[in-house]
């Protein structure tokens, strides 16, 4: 599967000298937890609610605070068109919850482990169904043929 | 997706009792049509890109005649 199939969440992205103040405006309306902060066409951060806790309001920078200013970057990226479970590599090796997704090094979309989750868990819950129901139901033989 | 400006994007809810979210593309960034967008967010005065993915669709702007 490749990644970008993996991506169940629309993308909302912001420019870096916007205040951290219109992000969290951004986060509470756009219903997301993290924006991506682009310049141009560049992707050159993420700010995540996290974010402005911790590097915001925590440390009592002022509501006007632009954004570049509390994001995280460089930011950790993979392709679209790569194979989902590289995903699954950079986020055991870099530590983080999101991955950006990109195309031609544009931002297309966030991949969280929240999503990777639920959709394992689905896959979970179908190989587990058969197994719980014998043990539930019991195992039904066919019937032995007559023989003679 | 390919929208207009004037179109609006709706973005289902994701989790159980979670509202679907509305937008409207102010600016068409991509080509022919395509994205990322910039929208005007429901209800508010707030504007920012969109990059949109399987839970979006476009509900596309008619003019009225007449």
């Amino acid at each position: 599967m490749r990644t970008i199939d993996g991506v169940r969440r629309s993308g909302v992205g912001i420019a870096p000298d916007r205040t951290i103040t219109e992000a969290a405006k951004i986060m509470e309306v756009a219903a997301v937890g993290s924006l991506a902060v682009v310049d141009g066409e560049e992707l050159v951060g993420i700010v995540t609610d996290r974010d402005l806790v911790r590097r915001g309001l925590a440390a009592r920078l002022s509501p006007e605070a632009r954004v570049d200013s509390v994001m995280s970057t460089p930011v950790v990226t993979i392709d679209a068109a790569a194979d989902l479970h590289g995903a699954f590599t950079l986020f055991r090796t870099h530590a983080v919850r999101r991955v950006a997704v990109v195309r031609d090094g544009r931002f297309v979309g966030m991949i969280t482990i929240d999503d990777l989750l639920i959709d394992l868990a689905a896959d979970l819950a179908d190989l587990a169904r058969p197994v719980t129901a014998e043990v539930l139901f019991g195992h039904h033989d066919a019937p032995v043929p007559a023989v003679g | 997706m390919q929208a207009t400006v004037g179109d609006r994007i709706v973005i289902r809810g994701h989790r159980v009792g979670e509202p679907d979210r509305d937008c409207k593309i102010l600016e068409v960034h991509g080509q022919d049509g395509g994205p990322p967008y910039v929208v005007q967010w429901e209800d508010s005065e707030h504007e920012s890109l969109f990059f949109p993915g399987s839970d979006a669709s476009v509900v596309h702007y008619e003019k009225s005649s007449g």
